[in-house]
């Protein structure tokens, strides 16, 4: 009992509100082209972007919040880059958002060579973190539970306050209703005069702007720094997200939480003397897993498939039916 | 017919050349000078034997990843785990090679057999949900990549570490290395094992009717399933062979070139493999071509990093430019079909 109140305890769950507002805030980003109908693969590079240039934003206004607009800005720039390929010229999506994601890793390590003349880490230089706000009258209200409401970077609280944001987005305004429209039926929007086009370049860059912000928090939340890909990851865990949760605001903080708390978990235990690079796989090992069981939950539809199917052949063909039952 | 080939292949210069032109964009952005760097990875792939002997050495791991990405591609399937397989294989290899001992060649081919074998099986689970409940193979790959990397790395320093060393296993046995080709160069019969392989791939493709199944399955699979080809199974069994080539892949490098299993092992062979396929259009022989462009870039930026002030992965800026105006062409010219055809690459 003991070891799990050193475990699981305020601080944890603290941790893990912090460790959950970057995937959040990527998966969110990833839930506007999800519900446009893009497969967005390329939110890796555009955190990454946004994580180096806010460090390069911060170092050269000396104020963290200019060093946000401009990781904003560069993932934005990463976000229009997909959008003219997969919108305009009509790219295949998952090698447009690879290969921006391999642009962005080394794009950051030359800039960082070139700027810095280092490798590996941008420490020091006078980056400017983001200031922790400390919410009067939490300390008096909640008393030692007030680090769960208390004492977060502004970006953390945006994170969560855009979940309820994003619900209403999608079901009361126009714009939300015309990006799940060409999410669903390209075709009926089509038909509505909705322009495809532009309702995708918009859900693009939507995209980019909290993927930015997400970058942002990296590198100038709980630590000041960057480090060659220090994204690790996270995107492409935020699209498995994606996958299972098909961009609903609601299932996204579900499975971001899911994260924060494996992430926040698996730091705890590397003080307890677990081998780090065991624990370091937890979260890609929750996220595999995730999507593993949530494809299988989706099943059912499948398995009507196969029935269709199958009795379709049975109608045709007896022996490729027989075959058909067992598949491996 | 002739026409149609020249055009894309015209094509495909067309989009290196603006990649090149953007690269040399962001060269001077870094504070260099294009000619001066492209002067220097000239000289640091071409220089002199030695030099070529090395790009041809950079070559290796990334025609045979570029293989293993081919077969994936031309089923249709993603298979951006080579990084992984190759990590698993490279570790599997090195393993066989310094906890047994056997005779010279059949040490070296058993090695080699667990490398495939453990690329195949760290696949096995993304394809099998892959092919049995559509689990998308793209992000299930790139996340087992993360876990690849980090359990071989556990393997190599909590388990099998080299007493004394850091971070890297005990030496494998002699009779396990692939030998060298010259004497002045690390350069190995790993070049040929990749070469044989891209031939003999382009020819199950364009002679076995398993080939042209999965071909018919990648472009088609509506029409590969009315010819009674089972889509599910073949899924599977091309993200298995897909997984099997990365292993061997780091069998390779293990056997031929390092000689151990390190932390940091390879690194990005895997992705600069999936570039080349894509770059060749999902085509083994053409991806012979475009792995030693990609090696000569890879060799060249070792002199870069020591001559010029740009860093070496200023060539990763590079190869991804290629391929995004090489995605965008590709669909330039076939602004005639349906937006569905449009937006997938075609091979």
């Amino acid at each position: 009992m003991e070891i799990l109140d050193k475990l699981i305890n305020v601080a944890l769950i603290a941790a893990t509100l912090r460790t959950t507002a970057p995937i959040l805030l990527v998966a969110l980003g990833g839930s506007f082209t999800t519900k446009a109908g893009i497969f967005n693969i390329g939110l890796e590079g555009q955190m990454l972007a946004g994580a180096f240039f806010a460090v390069i934003g911060s170092i050269w206004t000396g104020s963290a919040f200019a060093g946000v607009a401009c990781g904003v800005a560069a993932a934005l720039a990463f976000a229009l880059a997909f959008a003219v390929l997969v919108v305009t010229f009509r790219a295949n999506e998952v090698v447009v958002g690879l290969a921006l994601n391999i642009l962005a890793g080394g794009m950051t390590i030359s800039l960082m060579k070139a700027i810095f003349g280092t490798r590996g880490s941008i420490v020091g230089h006078g980056i400017v973190g983001l200031p922790k706000v400390q919410i009067p009258g939490a300390q008096a209200l909640l008393g030692s539970w007030a680090p769960l409401i208390s004492g977060f970077t502004p970006i953390v609280y945006v994170a969560f306050i855009a979940v309820p944001l994003l619900v209403l987005f999608y079901n009361r305004t126009r714009l939300g209703l015309y990006i799940r429209v060409v999410g669903e039926k390209p075709e009926a929007a089509e038909a509505l005069g909705i322009s495809i086009t532009r309702v995708r370049y918009i859900a693009s860059l939507l995209c980019g702007l909290l993927a930015g912000l997400a970058g942002a928090h990296l590198s100038l939340g709980y630590i000041t720094m960057f480090t060659e890909n220090m994204s690790s990851g996270r995107g492409f865990m935020a699209v498995a997200i994606l996958i299972f949760s098909n961009g609903d605001p609601l299932k996204v903080l579900a499975g971001c939480l899911l994260f924060g708390f494996a992430d926040a978990f698996s730091l705890r235990l590397q003080t307890f003397g677990f081998p780090s690079y065991l624990v370091l796989t937890v979260p890609y090992v929750v996220a595999l897993t995730a999507l593993f069981v949530l494809s299988y939950q989706a099943r059912p539809k499948i398995i009507k498939e196969t029935l269709a199917s199958m009795q379709k052949l049975l109608s045709t063909d007896r022996n490729s039916a027989s075959v058909d039952k067992n598949p491996q | 017919m002739m026409n149609d080939r020249l055009r894309a292949f015209s094509g495909q210069i067309i989009a290196i050349g603006v990649a090149l032109l953007l690269g040399a964009i962001i060269i001077l952005m870094v504070g260099e000078s294009p000619v001066r760097v492209l002067m220097t990875l000239l000289r640091g792939a071409f220089g002199d034997q030695e030099k070529i002997a090395g790009t041809l050495l950079q070559t290796t791991p990334i025609l045979i990843c570029g293989v293993a990405a081919c077969i994936g591609l031309r089923g249709g399937m993603f298979n951006v785990g080579i990084e992984g397989q190759l990590f698993l294989g490279g570790f599997a290899a090195a393993w066989v090679g310094f906890s047994f001992s056997l005779p010279p060649g059949i040490h070296t081919l058993a090695a080699l057999a667990l490398a495939i074998a453990a690329g195949a099986a760290w696949v096995a689970i993304p394809a099998y949900f892959r092919a049995r409940y559509n689990t998308n193979e793209v992000v299930s790959t790139i996340l087992s990549n993360y876990i690849a990397v980090l359990l071989t790395s556990y393997f190599t320093i909590f388990l099998f570490k080299r007493p004394g060393g850091w971070s890297e296993t005990p030496p494998i046995l002699a009779t396990a290395y692939l030998p060298e080709i010259f004497s002045f160069s690390r350069l190995n019969w790993g070049l040929a094992i990749g070469l044989l392989l891209a031939v003999g791939v382009a020819l199950v493709f364009r002679y076995t009717s398993w080939g042209y199944g999965v071909t018919m399955v990648g472009s088609a699979p509506k029409f590969a399933e009315y010819g009674g080809v089972n889509v599910k199974r073949q899924g599977f069994v091309v993200l298995l062979l897909s997984g099997a080539v990365g292993g061997l892949a780091g069998g390779v490098e293990t056997l031929g070139v390092h000689h151990r299993f390190m932390e940091g092992f390879a690194p990005g062979f895997g992705f600069d493999g999936l570039i080349a396929a894509l770059l060749a259009n999902g085509s083994p022989v053409a991806t012979i071509v475009t792995a030693l462009f990609f090696g000569a870039l890879r060799s060249g930026s070792l002199l870069l990093e020591v001559d010029t002030s740009a860093s070496r992965e200023i060539i990763t800026v590079i190869q991804a430019l290629i391929i995004l105006s090489v995605s965008a062409q590709v669909l330039i010219k076939r602004r005639g079909d349906s937006q569905a055809g449009e937006r997938r690459w075609k091979f």
